[in-house]
């Protein structure tokens, strides 16, 4: 019964990966006429490790993630708690606070990129009727990884927030009275109780985020396709320009396998540290 | 001020058990007020750039880069109608719902048979497997898109239906097995044993006793791979050219050099985000459960 799911996972998922690692040992260039020019052990690699560009992208990308995912946390957990009040009309609220998540990608780049338009766009319009002068938003060099940060946030807080609640919903009630009854405070009980508790829930959305996070691409290509002067240069984009722009096909893969490499061991390192596997195994076990 | 998870509205604290009730009374509302304050806050934050995209998608081209922006205008079919007529999206419609039709059969199909597997039956380094299979989730797309690319047209199957149907079915499978692993085992294998004993085979079991149960498992799964699916543009732009474009390429073909035509962009925008809206609302209890691949219940 497994046959079927072995087969998809070998045919499209190992093979080609497999067919990067060889072509990332060659010298790939199909727009140059001497195609193809072959084998070239490590050079690619080698070319990699002193590659500024995509130093920067690295570093680029870990600022959007961490910043992304840090505040879609913290925002998300917020809305959790706020959400959690059992009052009437919520329900709805809560529901439709879950349309960005929903919505193409593409589509959210586009749209953002439009209401980012510095001399007709929407946000520096109603920021002009509170008197705060037009940004240059997507265009300006200081502003636009802030830029697409935001944009990154508004579509994925809701995820965050979809999982937060379902954490926050099944705490027991129990622990929370008798700290009520101690005479905690509400921030004690929240660092004392409620995060504590929260933890497995917490580690798990931060996991999923932030791998999403890292392979954003879709918006970004919309938005800024990497500018201004490679402000917004994730590796997603930058390894999009080295293998459709510079045809560069080779040298691509290794940086492929390098970003594998490296994002595989941040995962794994995080699951080690944070235990969550374990706690799941756990879980099934029972 | 929210930052009780359990509402302490019916449990009032030391503090305001001490005060008199009026000024309890009074605390509360206010406290009612803030949360709602909050809500409103937070709801436009979120769904503006929605709405916008709702209304850009009905302006005409004169209305949509007004400056000012106009809240009041003439709504006009015009977009849509120039979709259809010069950005071929109805084929791509067509293709759309082909591609991601097929691909969720399959994924739902191959991933459930792998799951009660990995859930039933006794297999060496199980746990393994299913990290391997959830490991495909964190693939990033651009990563495996180039050889797909060069693959693909190796063996001729660039620009069909074939090689995106099998890209959203791996896409799609990490899903379907995590999430129905556990629904699987929340099935007591005594009701199993049970039909077993009166005669059923194994694969009679699955489909007349297990599979039936495990059907809400499912709904939230067929969405949430829908939605991947059909929202995907790396992988359907660069393995496609023409014949088998999807939707997303369409959205995205709306940017062009010159510059964006922003009603076309905001109308594929709103027919792209309807069917996942209404899946997605409709399956909502489930969602939460598909999304953390069955870890956290929703």
């Amino acid at each position: 019964m497994l046959a079927p799911t072995f087969i998809v996972l070998t045919a499209v998922g190992i093979y080609p990966l497999g067919y990067s690692l060889w072509i990332s040992f060659n010298d790939y260039h199909p727009s140059n006429p001497s195609f193809p020019q072959g084998f070239i052990w490590f050079e690619n690699y080698l070319t990699a490790f002193l590659d500024g560009q995509a130093r920067h992208a690295l570093g680029l990308t870990a600022i959007f993630t961490v910043s992304s995912v840090g505040a879609s946390l913290v925002i998300g957990f917020a809305l959790a708690l706020l959400f959690n009040q059992r009052l009437p009309g919520l329900a709805i609220a809560r529901t439709l606070i879950l349309i960005p998540m929903l919505v193409t990608p593409i589509a959210v780049g586009i749209t953002w990129r439009i209401m980012f338009n510095p001399d007709l766009g929407v946000i520096n319009y109603l920021l002009g009727l509170i008197g705060i002068p037009s940004q240059g938003w997507l265009a300006s060099m200081n502003q636009s990884l802030l830029s697409v940060i935001v944009v990154d946030v508004w579509q994925w807080t809701p995820f965050m927030f979809l999982i937060l609640f379902a954490g926050v919903r099944s705490l027991p009630r129990s622990p929370f009275e008798s700290a009520a009854i101690d005479g905690a405070s509400r921030a004690k009980i929240f660092f004392l109780v409620t995060l504590p508790m929260m933890r497995p829930v917490i580690l798990l959305a931060v996991l999923l985020r932030a791998v999403d996070s890292v392979r954003t691409f879709d918006q970004i290509f919309m938005m800024t396709r990497g500018g201004p002067n490679q402000t917004t240069d994730l590796v997603s984009l930058y390894l999009q320009r080295v293998n459709f722009k510079f045809f560069d096909i080779g040298y691509g893969a290794a940086l492929s396998w390098l970003f594998l490499i490296l994002l595989m061991a941040a995962v794994i390192a995080f699951i080690r540290y944070s235990g969550f596997l374990r706690s799941a195994a756990e879980k099934e076990a029972r | 001020m929210t930052t009780l998870p359990r509402p302490s509205l019916s449990l009032p604290g030391r503090r305001s058990a001490e005060s008199p009730p009026w000024g309890y009374r009074a605390r509360r509302s206010l406290k009612v007020m803030a949360v709602y304050g909050m809500v409103a806050v937070a709801l436009v934050f979120f769904l503006f750039p929605y709405f916008w995209m709702v209304v850009s998608a009905f302006k005409s081209p004169g209305d949509v880069t007004a400056y000012p922006p106009v809240w009041l205008f003439e709504p006009t079919l015009d977009n849509f109608r120039e979709l259809i007529e010069s950005m071929g999206a109805l084929s791509a419609l067509r293709n759309s719902l082909i591609v991601v039709g097929l691909s969720t059969c399959l994924a739902l199909i191959f991933g459930t048979m792998a799951a009660y597997a990995l859930a039933r039956f006794n297999i060496k380094g199980k746990e393994t497997i299913a990290l391997e299979i959830l490991m495909v989730r964190m693939l990033p797309p651009i990563v495996s898109v180039i050889p797909l690319f060069l693959l693909a047209r190796k063996f001729g199957l660039f620009d069909t239906y074939w090689i995106l149907i099998a890209v959203y079915t791996l896409m799609g499978l990490p899903f379907v097995v995590w999430v129905m692993r556990v629904f699987v085992q929340e099935i007591p294998r005594s009701i199993e044993e049970a039909a077993l004993v009166d005669g059923c085979t194994r694969l009679q079991v699955l489909f007349r006793i297990s599979l039936p149960l495990m059907l809400p498992g499912l709904a939230a799964t067929v969405v949430i791979i829908f939605m991947f699916a059909w929202n995907e543009y790396l992988f359907a732009t660069m393995l496609t050219s023409s014949a088998a474009k999807t939707l997303p390429v369409v959205a995205a073909n709306t940017v062009k050099p010159r510059g964006i035509s922003w009603g076309l962009a905001s109308a594929v925008g709103l027919l792209m985000s309807i069917p996942v809206v209404v899946l997605a609302l409709l399956a909502q209890r489930y969602l939460v459960r598909g999304l953390t691949f069955g870890v956290v219940k929703g």
